[in-house]
């Protein structure tokens, strides 16, 4: 039974990873821009779909630019949409966000059909490595690889440039950094854009494993607020912690009683939510008080 | 439910939503559905008899059934366009609302009877969608026909003498396929749906197993839409069962089947599953895709009625893509209405019943029909396994037997009248 609890506990980090990858691009964007983006399931969706279409047309290697894509019509939905929210009623950019989730669907549904698309992980990572009990494939461990690389990446980026910390001060005090002349719509573009980026490259690493059709979106919005809202709404840290803690409290419950295992993670945010009902790791911001 | 008094001392904290502005957000949310849906189904008529008989149809346009929902849908509207949406001499039409959830399910059952007037309904694609669009027909008095649903409990408890039942139920997909896992191990691992059909084949399989000496090494419920299968995987690997039998539907099965083929356990023990739809298979791709299966239709299958080929022939030709599993079953579902209406000459409910009824063509050697004392459809089933290559992107499938091979076989697994816990209502 040891052995079994290890092997699940490694596995359920192993999920987690993933969907701190879906989860951290909806927490920068409400963290750095104060949106609630709803519309968050749908760029892991386009994501996906990017990718599926780009390995089809021009091999698996071409895939990668499926996230780059993704984050380029992130930026164009900045643009044109979302900066007029900023400042406005949370309740526009929700009812907003939630139009374009369900637009996007449609248009994936429009354009692709409603039925799944098979998508299979490239040949070099196919395969397991097996160490004692625990068990886990090439492609998991890829995608373990390149979420933690891409959650370095972007907090040394954040932490470390200038322009990191142009993006963190604008995210506090937004006037005052446009009265030092920097120009602040260029950088909410650039950071909603990252956001739909990470969803994208979250899309993109799904698709093998998760069936790709319009509504898969569904499955990865819903593990991404709780991952957020448990880790403390905007908290970067938070919601990796989260993501790993969601991962493990899942693949545990399918253990013991699997048929409350789509519950479980509900009944974990609850339970943290009452301890501390900012989440983990939740700030007081006084722009959200 | 947010109440506006509730929420008044939070106002200084941001905007929030009132009673009031609820009601009317809603109510104008309402007004412009009503229009808009006259105005997208424009029939401009000059007398009361050229006013379009309606149809009503529920398949899912949202959720994890909505990949089958969009063949069933096709399938569905070409048995009208096949008639040039006419019906009884009059033009014709066919209403289609979602069913989110079995709440919405039959909600939009009601609108469907009380708000577009239909003479019957054809849809329910999951047999908890079935079950609630089915209370709603016996309460309306309206002819419901079940294409997909393969709950027992439609023409077991829950029967009534409006709804019809095209899918053999799952007792009948179980006996069928329950000899084959048998044959190849006596050791089963079930996985099914945390609904009414998983609940089904979890019940039918354990009870042939305990029948027949087999043994059940594992047995886990799945909630719908599971995304992550893997944990699940890591049991049965464990478990080491000869046979796994699955109970899980449309996308959750796709995503199934590829997480059993990445944690490489395809071709290791071998995977069942009755009642599963070519789109299922399709999303795997051919690289993973595996099992053994019960499948109610076939494109390829050449013993296809010439009606049914014409059909698919039909439906390749508007489509661009073969028809599928489901477009029969939307077809064939909507065809038996129609031809009920035709047939009965009216647009009456009770008759429109009695026309179903009496509904029945010759297949083979069994009458293919819906049987009057628990309106279920009488019907064989392909046992089906998975091609070792798959060239074609569409033919998934090697077709082993279509079963039970005798009428008297049929008859046993379908069961009879002394054996049903059905009490048929009247008219």
């Amino acid at each position: 039974m040891l052995d079994m609890i290890l092997s699940q506990a490694v596995n359920g980090l192993v999920l987690g990873f993933l969907y701190v990858l879906i989860a951290v691009g909806l927490s920068i964007i409400f963290g750095l821009l104060g949106i609630v983006n709803f519309a968050h399931g749908a760029f892991f969706a386009i994501g996906a779909y990017l990718a599926l279409v780009l390995n089809r047309e021009f091999g698996w290697w071409a895939a990668l630019l499926a996230p780059l894509l993704t984050g380029a019509l992130g930026v164009l939905v900045e643009i044109v949409l979302i900066r007029r929210l900023y400042g406005k009623e949370p309740l526009l950019g929700l009812i907003l966000t939630f139009a374009l989730a369900l637009l996007f669907e449609s248009v994936l549904r429009m354009i692709f059909g409603g039925a799944p698309l098979p998508f299979a992980a490239p040949r070099f990572l196919s395969g397991f490595v097996e160490y004692g009990p625990i068990l886990i494939t090439k492609y998991r461990m890829f995608v373990l690889a390149v979420t933690v690389a891409a959650l370095i990446g972007f907090w040394a980026f954040l932490t470390y440039t200038p322009f990191g910390r142009i993006i963190r001060a604008g995210s506090r005090d937004a006037e005052m950094v446009g009265l030092l002349g920097i120009n602040l719509p260029v950088v909410f573009s650039f950071v909603f854009g990252i956001g739909c980026l990470l969803a994208g490259l979250a899309g993109m690493l799904a698709a093998p494993l998760w069936t790709v059709n319009p509504t898969m979106a569904a499955g990865a919005i819903m593990p991404a607020f709780v991952i957020v809202t448990i880790g403390g709404l905007g908290s970067y840290a938070g919601a990796i912690i989260a993501g790993l803690l969601v991962g493990l409290t899942t693949a545990m419950t399918i253990q013991f009683q699997p048929e409350w295992s789509g519950a479980a993670m509900y009944v974990l945010m609850a339970a943290i939510l009452l301890v501390r009902p900012r989440g983990l790791f939740g700030e007081k911001w006084e722009r959200f008080e | 439910m947010l109440w506006e008094d509730d929420v008044k001392d939070d106002q200084t904290k941001g905007p929030v939503i009132g009673r009031r502005g609820l009601i009317m957000g809603a109510s104008s949310l309402g007004a412009t559905g009503l229009v808009s849906g006259k105005l997208g189904m424009p029939y401009i008529g000059n007398a009361a008899a050229a006013e379009p008989i309606k149809i009503g149809m529920i398949w899912a346009k949202t959720g994890t059934i909505v990949d089958q929902s969009e063949y069933l849908a096709q399938g569905s509207l070409l048995a009208l366009e096949q008639r040039n949406n006419m019906l009884l001499g009059r033009p014709a039409e066919i209403v289609w609302l979602d069913e989110p959830n079995p709440q919405g399910a039959q909600q939009n059952a009601e609108r469907l009877v009380g708000e577009h007037k239909v003479v019957g309904i054809v849809g329910g694609a999951l047999s908890s969608f079935a079950l609630a669009i089915s209370a709603v027909a016996k309460k309306a008095k309206i002819p419901y026909i079940a294409a997909n649903a393969a709950t027992g409990d439609l023409t077991g408890k829950s029967c009534n003498k409006y709804t019809f039942r095209l899918q053999p139920p799952v007792d009948v997909h179980a006996r069928v396929l329950a000899p084959y896992c048998a044959d190849i191990g006596k050791k089963w691992y079930l996985l099914t749906a945390a609904y009414a059909f998983g609940q089904d084949i979890k019940r039918a399989f354990s009870e042939y197993a305990a029948a027949n000496g087999c043994t059940l090494v594992g047995a886990d419920e799945v909630p719908v839409g599971t995304p992550d299968y893997s944990s699940f995987i890591l049991k049965i690997r464990a478990a080491k069962p000869d046979v796994v039998i699955g109970g899980i539907a449309a996308s959750d099965l796709t995503t199934f089947l590829k997480q059993w083929n990445e944690l490489g356990m395809r071709g290791r023990i071998p995977f069942a599953e009755i009642s599963v739809g070519n789109t299922d298979l399709w999303g795997v791709g051919p690289e993973a895709a595996d099992g053994l299966y019960t499948l109610t239709w076939y494109y390829k299958n050449p013993n296809n009625p010439p009606e049914e080929q014409a059909m698919a022939a039909d439906y390749e030709k508007k489509y661009k893509r073969p028809a599928a599993d489901k477009t029969w079953m939307g077809w064939m579902g909507m065809k038996n209405l129609l031809d009920a209406i035709e047939r009965a000459n009216s647009t009456e409910p009770a008759k429109i019943v009695e026309a179903l009824e009496a509904w029945s063509v010759k297949r083979g050697d069994i009458d293919f029909g819906y049987r009057a004392f628990d309106h279920q459809m009488v019907s064989r089933l392909l046992v089906a396994s998975i091609k070792p290559k798959i060239t074609d992107k569409w033919d998934y499938f090697d077709v082993k037997a279509e079963l039970p091979a005798t009428p008297s076989g049929v008859a046993r697994a379908f069961g009879n009248q002394a054996e049903s816990i059905c009490k048929m209502d009247s008219l």
